[in-house]
């Protein structure tokens, strides 16, 4: 097994039989491992060439535009302008405004199941929360539509700009379709994901942490703000993270309820446009020279706003939250 | 110790600990048999659907193969048809009525979807309101343009009872307000120039939320095209497109007619425009507006009038591979015409075994026979859902032009069921 000596390279095969333990045995288990390894790898070859095809496809237009295309604010297919910033702003504005509303409440929600609520109502009250992530996004669009836009419209809208209208965030008259109805329906749609990791992860520190604090006269709330919720922080960082992915690949929904204008949004009751919603809305559209790829090439953006929100979600949870737990490690 | 052979076997002793007696496990039963089973079961049910349904166990159309001359009726094979939405009720109705056991698949994603579609020759027709301009000519060299129906394209509003005058059933507009309204020149529904066309009315002081077509869309080519003709200032700045402008803030776009008509029912205020079909079956509180036409009159939009329009037009029909890009029946001369009609077209290719590599006669027989179907029986379908059944002079051309399609450099034989 072990080379002859410590300094001569290890040949291929060798390397190959320390890694892969199923190779060493004959017969079934390096069938074994051939069949999932396949299927390993297939998993990865599709993602690439997810990527190449879009790629691929985008290459007319990010020839064609360049640099301009990721800063251009301008998006008129009929005079063969493409920028792609309003609909990142969209997608930015949509996805963060929906974290915000949604995190605290799904937070609370994991909080309320894991540590107050009596054990009978906790498998229940789990379960039907994790149903409303299986609901068809089509179906929330509906919802927006019909019961969610009157409300706003008329409930919640005026009341904000009567109280909040100083801040500037809330300019324009509200007519219920704009990004905030937009960021209410996927805070919606993105509390049951939050919930359930949030949920799994708090109730996996284990129970010597908070004996541990109780035992040094920590009250609830204490036992569950410096014991349980500091332990979990990863993997609650996580699911929140799996919630923004959600929100900002959102299509049937935000564009039953964003209003569809190509332009970046300057107040929460404009009408706004998200990177999907352009794609659902446009692909087939053809009303201009390169449209199709280019609206190919703002996919691609959203890949990499997705790929770098997840990347800086991992190294915070890294390097930022292991230094400072400290002694609850 | 290594492995032996198939399945997972464990084998358990335990070294014994003084007297005790030794631990025997069982063997755990191997996964690999039941894993197998389902395996198979699931191979053996799919192979007998697929061939099943290869060998046409679940046709359920007519059987016979002769038809009234003699001839050989063709195999039944499916047709796909992507486009307009425009006529999209219409389509729905035909495809359940087209019963020679071909399947007619239709699918209502916008005039744009639909030449796309045809370019990419992935649908065996499309639908679109909007004329192939010569740059999507170019793109799908060989395709004919045919019009298979005429309809009216009708501004909505949702606005309570109470703002008609004594007497009046619906308001007023021309395209010049029209285009005031939809750039947002025009921001409250009690502005003077509306109120002027509708002077008994009692406009409320309340903003206006124009709704368009966030998808490409014959319909909005329509209506852009007739908004420019009325509007020197919309013809300049904007002029006609399947896009709705990109740069009008303050107005809330929405896919497919049938989103425009669903966002003004459930929105107060609001004012959209949508094909004649879905402006009457929305039901209330939709309101129909009257669109002022070239004589001065106020034309609420319905079968004889959008059918006046289109025999007033007197247009000249290009061949079906000629230009049709200045085909409108816009502003039509007439008194009691309605203003904002249009043709819809079928695009199909004229060269069909060489536009489509994997096409069989059958195939061909088939989609012809449905186009003839379409220019005849079909058009008696028109009038009860708001379309204009097209007068013989169309369906005379549109046979001509369905005359030209070939297969295999020969025209296509026709057979019809007895």
């Amino acid at each position: 097994m072990a080379s002859s000596t410590p300094s001569s390279r290890l040949s291929f095969r060798r390397r190959f039989t320390k890694a892969f333990r199923g190779f060493r045995e004959k017969g079934a288990d390096r069938l074994f491992l051939g069949l999932v390894g396949g299927a390993g790898i297939s998993v990865l070859l599709l993602a690439l060439a997810l990527v190449g095809v879009l790629y691929y496809t985008a290459t007319p237009s990010i020839r064609a535009f360049g640099l301009r295309f990721l800063l251009g604010s301008t998006w008129n297919p009929a005079a063969g302008v493409y920028g792609v910033l309003p609909f990142v702003f969209g997608t930015l504005i949509t996805g963060g405004v929906a974290l915000l509303l949604a995190v605290p409440l799904a937070l609370g929600a994991s909080i309320f199941l894991t540590t107050q609520a009596p054990l009978w109502m906790r498998r229940p009250v789990g379960t039907a929360i994790e149903l409303l992530a299986a609901v068809p996004s089509v179906i929330y669009g509906f919802w927006g539509i019909f019961v969610l836009e009157p409300f706003m419209r008329y409930s919640v809208e005026p009341q904000l700009r009567i109280y909040l209208g100083w801040t500037g965030l809330f300019d324009g008259t509200p007519i219920g379709t704009d990004v905030l109805t937009a960021s209410v329906i996927l805070a919606v749609m993105v509390v049951p994901t939050i919930t359930a990791v949030s949920r799994d992860t708090l109730s996996a520190v284990p129970a010597a942490q908070k004996e541990a604090a109780l035992s040094i006269g920590a009250t609830e709330w204490e036992v569950t703000r410096h014991a349980t919720i500091p332990y979990a922080r990863a993997g609650i960082v996580g699911g929140i993270i799996l919630g923004l992915g959600r929100a900002i690949g959102e299509t049937m929904a935000v564009t039953m309820t964003i209003g569809n204008h190509d332009a970046i949004p300057t107040s929460l009751f404009s009408q706004g446009q998200t990177i999907a919603s352009l794609i659902a809305n446009e692909l087939l559209s053809n009303t201009g020279p390169l449209q199709y790829s280019a609206i190919l090439e703002a996919g691609l953006v959203l890949l990499g706003i997705s790929l770098s929100v997840n990347a800086i979600a991992r190294l915070l949870v890294w390097k930022v939250l292991r230094i400072s737990r400290g002694i609850v490690e | 110790m290594s492995g032996s052979g198939s399945g997972m076997s464990g084998s358990g002793t335990t070294t014994g600990q003084g007297s005790n007696p030794p631990i025997i496990q069982r063997k755990p039963k191997s996964m690999l048999p039941l894993i197998a089973g389902v395996v198979v079961v699931i191979i053996v049910v799919l192979g007998l659907g697929i061939g099943g349904y290869s060998a046409g166990w679940f046709k359920t159309a007519s059987t016979s193969t002769t038809g009234s001359a003699g001839c050989t009726l063709p195999a039944q094979t499916s047709i796909v048809g992507t486009g307009s939405t425009l006529v999209a009720p219409l389509m729905d109705v035909w495809e359940s009525f087209y019963w020679t056991g071909t399947v007619v698949n239709y699918n209502a994603l916008g005039s744009s979807a639909g030449i796309t579609a045809i370019t990419g020759k992935t649908v065996d027709f499309g639908a679109s309101d909007a004329p192939l301009n010569p740059a999507q000519r170019g793109a799908a060299a060989g395709v004919l343009e045919m019009p298979e129906s005429a309809g009216g394209v009708v501004p909505i509003y949702n606005l309570p009872s109470t703002v008609y005058g004594t007497g009046q059933t619906h308001l007023n507009f021309n395209g010049t307000v029209l285009a005031a309204i939809f750039d947002r020149s025009i921001t409250n529904w009690n502005s003077t120039a509306l109120q002027a066309l509708n002077p008994t009315a009692h406009l409320p002081n309340i903003g206006i939320t124009p709704v368009h077509r966030s998808d490409g869309s014959g319909t909005t080519f329509i209506f852009t095209s007739f908004l420019s003709l009325d509007n020197q200032t919309w013809n300049q700045t904007w002029g006609k497109g399947t896009g709705w402008p990109t740069n009008i803030s303050g107005e809330v776009g929405q896919a497919h007619n049938a989103g425009v008509a669903a966002y003004v029912v459930e929105n107060a205020d609001t004012i959209g425009y949508v094909d004649l079909n879905y402006a009457l079956t929305s039901g209330t509180p939709v309101g129909v507006g009257a669109v002022q036409n070239p004589k001065g009159a106020y034309i609420v939009a319905n079968v004889t009038d959008t059918a006046s329009a289109l025999t007033d037009s007197n247009v000249h029909l290009p061949a079906g591979n000629g230009d049709w890009y200045n085909v409108s029946l816009l502003n039509a001369p007439g008194a009691g015409d309605y203003p904002i009609t249009s043709l819809t077209y079928l695009l199909f290719y004229q060269n069909l075994s060489k536009a489509y590599s994997s096409y069989t006669l059958a195939n061909a027989e088939n989609l012809v026979d449905f186009l003839h179907w379409v220019v005849t029986t079909g058009q008696s379908y028109s009038k009860p859902l708001f379309y204009v059944p097209l007068p013989t002079s169309i369906t005379l051309a549109d046979d001509v032009t369905i005359n030209s399609v070939t297969f295999d450099g020969a025209v296509i034989p026709v057979c019809v069921p007895t």
